[in-house]
């Protein structure tokens, strides 16, 4: 009689272990499902790394490098701008459709095709300047939309000495 | 009946204890908390240091050039539209760069020039703190403790710029003094010099001789002149000093150039035709004539009165710019 009324007890035990180790996984599994914004949030903040840090004279470019397209005619006259203060200053000289261009021809390889990325100066858009019916989309549905955010500033013209910004720099990156 | 009783709470008081030791370890809820606190506490941070280091690294250095550049400009206005030398000019610096105003009158007013409009010391600090704010919602204040120009080499013209700065986020405090100097060419401007001593009649942009000290000889002199170029001398008084009228020697900034006698209302003087020496009139005096030369030769044809008639030196620049006797003859 105590024999059997101990059995009874530890099956007990076991199958409130077993219910509990059930609950535990299932609560460790919802956690593990949560969406990792690493990878986004990484990818955000290297794109403005990499805007930010890269200058126009380190660039391989046949488009923005020195040497390039936009060099030889004149519309890239800094070699020492990093790549964030040329699209300023393409902002604020009003050169939207180069600006576009080259964030375009910059950000070629730096961005994986399974990511769709914003650029953005003083909350105004500048790449891409007039976005897709797909682009707007795929952003509105996105559950996952990161950014990165700097700084920006430069000098217009060395001659006089003419500063422009400092200007909001805005990154948007999320997954298609 | 007792007995069974006490091993029923025994089993289920370790079952309990199993569990109870199970979830503490496994549980993932409080771990996975702190690790994103920690990420994001860690990106605001970096964020907002990357953008400290901007401000002490560039952004101030980048507004204290142009603001330097501005300011020696509206001086340089400022001397062309009074007429007059400014009293001192670090604590006029100072001002203008700050504030964009001299003896508390608005520099732009005094010159008729838009130059210092929205380009001041002060315009840019309150102009990055309010981007800041907006951008990373950080509170910046900055205090600038000191402005002030000098000079340590003849052809440009070094700033300083002191300030406090703190930065506040709402995970972190930046707090700093820091000194940041920036040097700009003063080739390009105007000598203010010649300005005020020739009421704007005569001009003349700062721009470097290209002839080292010892290859000077009649035909560089006669180029120099023409040019309206600039050389280095010791017994000369620095750029900065011209626009007090502080004519006294400066070792290590010292410059000079030749004043040319067909762009001056009466070409023929009795001085040095040194741009510090000649309106300061040091030879004028009938005595001092034995120390100047005509820098002409009646008797061999040379000298510089074929192009420059009247262009005369006293002797150390005779000797400086290594003029012999086969051009030059005593004034007197």
């Amino acid at each position: 009689m105590f024999k059997k009324r101990g059995y009874f007890f530890t099956l007990d035990a076991v199958l409130a272990l077993a219910v509990l180790v059930i609950g535990v996984f299932l609560i460790t599994a919802h956690y593990i499902n949560v969406p990792q914004p690493v990878q986004v949030s990484l990818l955000a903040d290297d794109l403005m790394g990499f805007l930010s840090n890269t200058k126009i004279k380190d660039l391989n470019n046949a488009y923005a490098g020195l040497g390039g397209q936009l060099w030889n005619e004149g519309l890239i006259t800094d070699a020492d701008n990093s790549l964030l203060q040329q699209i300023g200053e393409f902002y604020t000289a009003n050169n939207l459709d180069i600006a576009e261009e080259f964030i375009q021809s910059v950000s070629k390889d730096s961005v994986p095709p399974q990511f769709l990325f914003e650029v953005w100066i003083n909350d105004g858009i500048v790449y891409p300047k007039s976005p897709s019916q797909e682009h707007i989309r795929s952003k509105n549905s996105t559950s996952l939309l990161l950014t990165s955010k700097k700084i920006t500033f430069g000098i217009l013209n060395k001659t006089t000495s003419d500063v422009w910004g400092p200007y909001k720099a805005e990154v948007f990156v999320w997954e298609r | 009946m007792g007995k069974i009783k006490k091993r029923g709470i025994f089993f289920t008081f370790i079952a309990i204890t199993i569990m109870a030791v199970f979830i503490l370890v496994f549980a993932p809820s409080a771990d996975v908390g702190l690790q994103k606190d920690i990420q994001s506490v860690k990106v605001r941070i970096a964020s907002v240091d990357g953008y400290v280091g901007d401000l002490k690294g560039r952004y101030f250095e980048t507004i204290l050039r142009a603001t330097t550049y501005k300011a020696v400009l509206s001086l340089i206005s400022y001397i062309n539209s009074t007429g007059s030398f400014v009293g001192d000019i670090d604590s006029a610096f100072y001002e203008i760069s700050l504030n964009g105003t001299l003896n508390g009158i608005p520099i732009d007013d005094l010159t008729g020039k838009k130059i210092m409009d929205n380009n001041t010391i002060s315009n840019w600090t309150k102009r990055v703190a309010q981007t800041a704010g907006s951008t990373l919602n950080v509170n910046t204040t900055i205090i600038v403790t000191n402005i002030s120009i000098y000079q340590d080499k003849p052809w440009a013209v070094d700033s300083s710029l002191a300030l406090s700065l703190l930065v506040k986020s709402n995970v972190a405090e930046w707090n700093d003094n820091i000194t940041i100097t920036t040097t700009m060419s003063i080739e390009g401007f105007h000598d203010p010099y010649y300005l005020v001593n020739t009421n704007k009649a005569y001009t003349n942009r700062l721009k470097r001789s290209s002839i080292p000290f010892d290859q000077w000889n009649i035909s560089k002199v006669r180029e120099h002149l023409r040019n309206g170029t600039y050389v280095e001398n010791p017994r000369a008084p620095s750029f900065l000093m011209r626009f007090s009228n502080t004519i006294s020697s400066s070792g290590c900034c010292g410059i000079e150039s030749l004043v040319n006698p067909n762009s001056i209302s009466v070409s023929d003087q009795r001085e040095s035709y040194v741009d510090y020496l000649f309106w300061q009139h040091d030879y004028n005096p009938a005595a001092n004539c034995t120390k100047l030369y005509n820098i002409t030769n009646p008797s061999t044809g040379g000298g510089l009165w074929d192009e420059f008639e009247y262009f005369k030196l006293d002797i150390s620049h005779v000797i400086d710019y290594n003029i012999t006797s086969e051009d030059a003859v005593g004034n007197c």
